[in-house]
C-alpha cells in the first residue's frame, strides 16, 4: 500500500503487511528536531501503551555506493547490532534481554532498524541502538554472524514467490543504480565475497549520525533524546540513492523454487503526493487482503490463489507491485488486469465514496501500533516527505486522501497503470499439474 | 537428555545478564463504570485516530445445547449482516445525496470507515466495532440498531450460514486452529462450552431463523455483558456508551449445563487428519486465571518455554527469525476460560518436529521436577515485553481491560501485570511449573493419508 518494498529484510517485519497512514489524530502532532551529535529525530508519544518503538533509519544503498556488492548494507546492518558494544554485549542482546525485538529491514536504497520494548528499557535502548550504529565497531566475527544470517535469509527467501517476484520486477524496471540489485542476494557466494573490511567501511560511511533519523513512538518522551552520546556531528544527509529506470522496460521469465507471476508499473514520486495517495488508495480499493475487490472475487470463488499488491512510495519514481502466488496464476493475473481497466472508467459516486472511507479506516488501522508508526515515521523521513508520513500530526494524508475523487483516481489509473513489465516465476521441479 | 535441553536449562537456572533494574512506567488506568447491569470500562487514548469498542455478551457456547453446535455464531454472524440504512454525512459530503441503500451491517460500517467482527467464547460472544473517531458516533449508531433488532429473516440466516461455513472450511486447513478445537473439546468441563467455534457445516444446516430469534430472545439480555472502550472517546457524545448498552433488554442468563463423563483413558493424545501439507503437534496444559497469584508466574514460565523453543528449532548463529524459529511456539491463554497453556510445533518448517516436540515436553518436565536456582530476570524481562509490546491495538487494549474487569478487582491490565512479573521468583515458577504442568493433553493434526508411525 503505501510505503514498504517488500525487499530482502534482514528481519521480516509484521508491518511489511501494514503500511500506511492514518488521518484524524487528535492534537498529538509528532516533534522534530537535531540530534546532539548530528541527525535529526521525530518523536511521537503515546503514554497510554506499556511498550515503546525506536527506530533508526538510514539513507544507504543496498549493493553498495559502486553497486558492486549486493547484500553489504545488509551485511553491515545485521553486523553492527550483533558486534559487542562497550558493555560488551552487542545491540541484539542488550534489545533481547530486556524483552523486546529487533528488526533489521534493507531495502535497495534505504536502511531501518527497529526495536519495540518495554517502555522502562527505552532509553536504554536508545542510547545502545544510536552507539550500535553511529559508532560501529565491525569486526571479523560480526560479519561471519552477519554472513551466516543472510545466508539463512537468502534460502529462505527462495521459497518466498512474493519477495524474489519483487526482486525480479525492479531488476527488470530498473537497468542501473541500487534498485537493480536485491537487498539480500540469494547466492551464499555473493555474501562471502564481501570482505569484513568491505563491510566496515560501508557501516561507517552510511550509519553516520548525520545520514540517520531516529524515530520514538509509544510510550516515551523526549528526554530519551539525550541517551544519544554516540555521532560525528558534522555534514548532512546523504542524497536519495534513486536508481535508472529501464527504457521500455521488459517482460521476463526466471526459474526458482515456487511458481508465481508479478506485475510492475512504474509510478509517481513521492514528492507528488497527489497521484501517490491514488494508487495507495487503488491497491487498497483491489488488493487489501478480504476486502479488496480482487481478493474477495478469489475467496468467493475458492481459489488459492494469492494476491499481494501494493504501491510502493519511494523518492522517485514509485513502483506499484502486484505478486500472484498460489494456482491458476494467469488466470488471476487476467482477472487483475480486468480490475485494473475497469478503473480506468470514474468509478461510480456512492462505491468510491465507500471505497474512500474504507481506505481512510485502513490506514489508520494500519498504523496503530508504535512500532507501525516508527516505522512510518522513519520511511517517509528518508524516502524525503516526512510531512506526507501517513499519521504524521499535519493531516497531510489524510487531506490528499479526501480530496481525491473518481475522475482524478481514473486519470491516474489511466496514466501509469496500463502496461505492466510481467514476471513469470516457473519453478524448478513443478509444483502442480 | 539432549544437548538443547541440557543448555537451555542450564540456560534458566544460570544466572545470565544481570541487569540493572528499569525504572517502572506507569500507564493510565482504564475507568470503570457500571450502567445498570453492564459494565463500562473506558481507555481514552488522544494519540489514537480510531476508536474501538468490544461488546461482550453472555451468549457463547455455553449457552447451546449439544445439539445446538454453531447457533451463538450464526446469531452473531446474524447480527453483522442485518441490513442497516446506510447513513449520509452531508457535512462532510462522503456518501451520494438521496442514498437510502439498505447495505449488510458489516458492508455499511466499512462504506463509513470501520470494521466490525465477532468472536465466540466459551462463556461470551465479543463484538468488536472499531472506526475512525469522526465517524464512531455513527458506527455506534449502526451497530446498535442491529443489535437491538438483528434481521432473522430467512434470507439474512441464510446468508449467514453461508459466510460461517465457508469460515469453517478455512480453519479446517490451519492446522492449529483444528488441533485447538480438539483440546478445547477434550479439556472443557461443560461439554457445550468445547464445541467448535463456528459450529459444522451439518450443524448449521439445521438452524432456521426461528432457532436464531429463540437463542437471541434467551441470551442477548444486559446482564453480565460489558462494554470496553479505547481510543478516541472524545469523539462519542456522553452517554453513547450507555445507549448501546441499553441495545439489550434487562436480564440474567444461565449457561445450559451438559455434563457428559469424563473419559479416563491411558493416553491423551488427539489425532485428526486434514487437507494440510505437513503434521502440527500441539500441546495443552490448565493454567491460572489472571486474578491468581500464579499469574505472573506463569507468564515467566511462558516465556521461558517460548524461548526454549524456539532456541530447539532456531538455525546455529542466526540472529534474525527463521522459518525454523517461526515454527515452534507456546501461548499462555489467559483470556480464555478455563485459561490454558499451549505448545506448538509446525512440521512444515521444522526439520524434526518429533524431537522438537519431545525435548520442550521434556524440558517442562524437568522444571517441574527441579528446583531453581539463580536469576530469572532475562525471562521476566521477557515476560513483560512479551505481554507490553502485545498489548498495543486498540482491540487488543479493549479486550484485555474487559478480560481484567471481569476476571479480578480491576481493568488494569497493563501494570498489573508487569508487577506481577516483577514479583515472580524462581521458586514461584517452580510452583507453576509443578502444579500446571504435570500432564498434557497433546493433539497431533497429520495430513491425510499419513499416520503416526509416519
Amino acid at each position: 500500500m503505501i510505503a514498504r518494498a517488500v525487499a530482502g529484510a534482514a528481519m521480516l517485519s509484521v508491518a511489511l503487511l501494514c503500511l500506511c497512514a492514518s488521518p484524524v489524530k487528535a492534537a498529538m502532532a509528532e516533534q522534530t528536531g537535531a540530534l546532539p551529535r548530528g541527525g535529526t529525530y521525530v518523536l511521537d508519544p503515546d503514554p497510554t501503551v506499556g511498550s515503546a518503538a525506536i527506530g533508526l533509519w538510514f539513507r544507504a544503498p543496498g549493493a553498495g555506493y559502486d553497486n558492486a556488492t549486493p547484500g553489504i548494507a545488509n551485511l553491515a546492518a545485521t553486523a553492527a547490532a550483533v558486534a559487542p558494544l562497550a558493555s560488551g554485549r552487542s545491540l541484539f542482546a542488550l534489545v533481547h534481554s530486556a524483552g523486546g525485538d529487533l528488526n533489521i529491514e534493507v531495502y535497495p536504497d534505504i536502511v531501518g532498524i527497529g526495536a519495540i520494548v518495554p517502555a522502562s528499557a527505552a532509553r536504554r535502548v536508545v542510547a545502545a541502538m544510536t552507539a550500535a550504529y553511529f559508532a560501529p565497531a565491525v569486526d571479523e566475527a560480526a560479519v561471519k554472524t552477519a554472513r551466516a544470517n543472510a545466508a539463512v535469509l537468502g534460502v529462505q527467501q527462495r521459497y518466498e514467490p512474493d519477495t524474489t517476484l519483487h526482486d525480479l520486477l525492479f531488476k527488470q524496471i530498473f537497468t542501473s543504480g541500487p534498485a537493480h540489485y536485491p537487498p539480500l542476494p540469494t547466492a551464499v557466494s555473493a555474501l562471502t565475497s564481501i570482505s569484513a573490511a568491505q563491510v566496515s567501511a560501508f557501516a561507517k560511511r552510511a550509519f553516520r549520525s548525520e545520514n540517520a533519523v531516529l524515530t520514538l513512538t509509544g510510550n516515551v518522551d523526549a528526554s530519551s533524546i539525550t541517551a544519544v552520546t554516540d555521532g560525528s556531528g558534522q555534514g548532512s544527509m546523504d542524497a536519495p540513492f534513486d536508481s535508472t529506470l529501464t527504457q521500455p522496460a521488459q517482460s521476463a521469465t526466471a526459474s526458482g523454487e515456487v511458481d508465481g507471476v508479478g506485475l510492475a508499473w512504474v509510478g509517481p514520486p513521492i514528492s507528488d503526493e497527489k497521484a501517490a495517495t491514488a494508487l495507495d488508495f487503488v491497491a487498497d480499493y483491489l488488493f487489501r487482503d478480504q476486502t479488496g475487490v480482487v481478493s474477495k472475487g478469489l475467496d468467493l470463488a475458492q481459489s488459492d490463489a494469492l494476491v499481494f499488491g501494493q504501491f510502493i512510495t519511494l523518492h522517485d519514481p514509485g513502483v506499484m507491485v502486484v505478486t500472484i502466488g498460489g494456482s491458476h496464476e494467469k488466470g488471476t493475473e487476467k482477472r487483475v488486469l480486468e480490475a485494473l481497466s475497469a478503473l480506468q472508467q470514474p468509478m461510480d459516486a456512492q462505491t468510491f465514496n465507500a471505497a474512500r472511507e474504507a481506505f481512510l479506516y485502513h490506514v489508520a488501522a494500519d498504523t496503530q501500533t508504535p512500532q507501525q508508526r516508527a516505522d512510518n515515521l522513519g520511511w517517509y523521513s528518508v524516502e524525503g516527505n516526512l510531512d506526507y508520513a501517513p499519521g504524521g500530526g499535519n493531516g497531510s494524508y489524510e487531506q490528499a486522501a479526501r480530496a481525491l475523487d473518481p475522475q482524478y483516481v481514473a486519470s491516474v489509473v489511466r496514466r501509469y497503470l496500463s502496461n505492466p513489465v510481467v514476471v513469470d516465476l516457473i519453478a524448478n521441479i513443478p509444483q502442480k499439474e | 537428555m539432549s544437548r538443547v535441553l541440557l543448555l537451555s536449562v542450564a540456560a534458566f537456572v544460570a544466572s545470565l545478564f544481570p541487569r540493572a533494574a528499569a525504572a517502572a512506567v506507569a500507564v493510565p488506568v482504564p475507568i470503570v463504570e457500571s450502567a445498570g447491569a453492564t459494565t463500562i470500562v473506558r481507555q481514552p487514548d488522544a494519540a489514537a485516530s480510531l476508536a474501538g469498542f468490544a461488546f461482550v455478551v453472555r451468549a457463547g457456547l455455553d449457552r447451546q445445547t449439544l445439539k445446538q453446535s454453531g447457533l451463538a455464531a450464526l446469531v452473531a454472524e446474524t447480527i453483522v449482516r442485518t441490513p442497516v440504512a446506510l447513513p449520509f454525512d452531508s457535512a462532510q459530503g462522503r456518501l451520494a445525496q438521496g442514498d437510502t441503500t439498505m447495505l449488510p451491517l458489516e458492508d455499511a460500517i466499512a462504506a463509513h470507515g470501520g470494521s466490525i467482527r465477532f468472536t465466540v467464547d466459551p462463556g461470551d460472544v465479543r463484538f468488536y466495532v472499531e472506526a475512525l473517531a469522526a465517524d464512531a458516533p455513527a458506527v455506534l449508531d449502526l451497530f446498535r440498531a442491529a443489535i437491538a433488532a438483528p434481521d432473522f429473516s430467512p434470507a439474512t440466516v441464510r446468508d449467514a450460514r453461508a459466510e460461517l461455513v465457508r469460515q469453517i472450511a478455512v480453519n479446517q486447513q490451519e492446522a492449529l486452529q483444528v488441533g485447538l478445537d480438539m483440546l478445547n473439546a477434550a479439556s472443557s468441563a461443560q461439554a457445550n462450552a468445547g464445541l467448535p467455534e463456528l459450529g459444522t457445516p451439518a450443524s448449521l444446516a439445521q438452524f432456521f431463523s426461528e432457532d436464531a430469534r429463540s437463542f437471541y430472545r434467551a441470551y442477548y439480555r444486559r446482564g453480565g455483558s460489558i462494554i470496553s472502550a479505547a481510543g478516541r472517546l472524545d469523539a462519542l457524545a456522553p452517554g453513547a456508551l450507555d445507549m448501546l448498552a441499553s441495545a439489550l433488554p434487562e436480564g440474567t442468563t444461565v449457561p445450559v449445563a451438559v455434563h457428559v463423563p469424563v473419559l479416563n483413558g491411558m493416553t491423551h493424545e488427539i489425532v485428526a487428519h486434514r487437507d494440510i501439507s505437513s503434521p502440527w503437534l500441539i500441546a495443552q496444559y490448565p493454567a491460572p486465571k489472571v486474578d491468581s497469584n500464579d499469574f505472573g508466574p506463569m507468564l515467566v514460565l511462558a516465556a521461558f518455554v517460548r524461548r526454549t523453543l524456539s532456541d530447539i528449532a532456531q538455525v546455529p548463529g542466526v540472529v534474525s527469525p527463521t522459518f525454523a524459529s517461526r515454527s515452534v511456539g507456546a501461548v499462555y491463554a489467559y483470556d480464555r476460560a478455563p485459561a490454558r497453556l499451549v505448545l506448538y510445533v509446525n512440521g512444515g518448517l521444522n526439520g524434526n518436529p518429533s524431537r522438537a516436540f519431545a525435548t520442550a515436553l521434556s524440558v517442562v518436565n524437568v522444571l517441574a521436577a527441579t528446583r531453581l536456582q539463580g536469576s530469572i530476570e532475562e525471562f521476566k524481562a521477557e515476560a513483560a515485553g512479551d505481554f507490553a509490546n502485545d498489548a498495543t491495538t486498540l482491540e487488543t487494549r479493549a479486550w484485555l481491560a474487559a478480560v481484567f474487569a471481569r476476571e479480578s478487582a480491576s481493568p488494569d491490565f497493563i501494570n498489573r501485570a508487569l508487577a506481577a512479573i516483577a514479583a515472580t521468583t524462581p521458586d514461584d515458577v517452580q510452583r507453576v511449573a509443578r502444579t500446571y504442568l504435570g500432564n498434557p493433553t497433546i493433539a497431533l493434526v497429520l495430513p491425510r493419508g499419513t499416520n503416526l508411525q509416519d
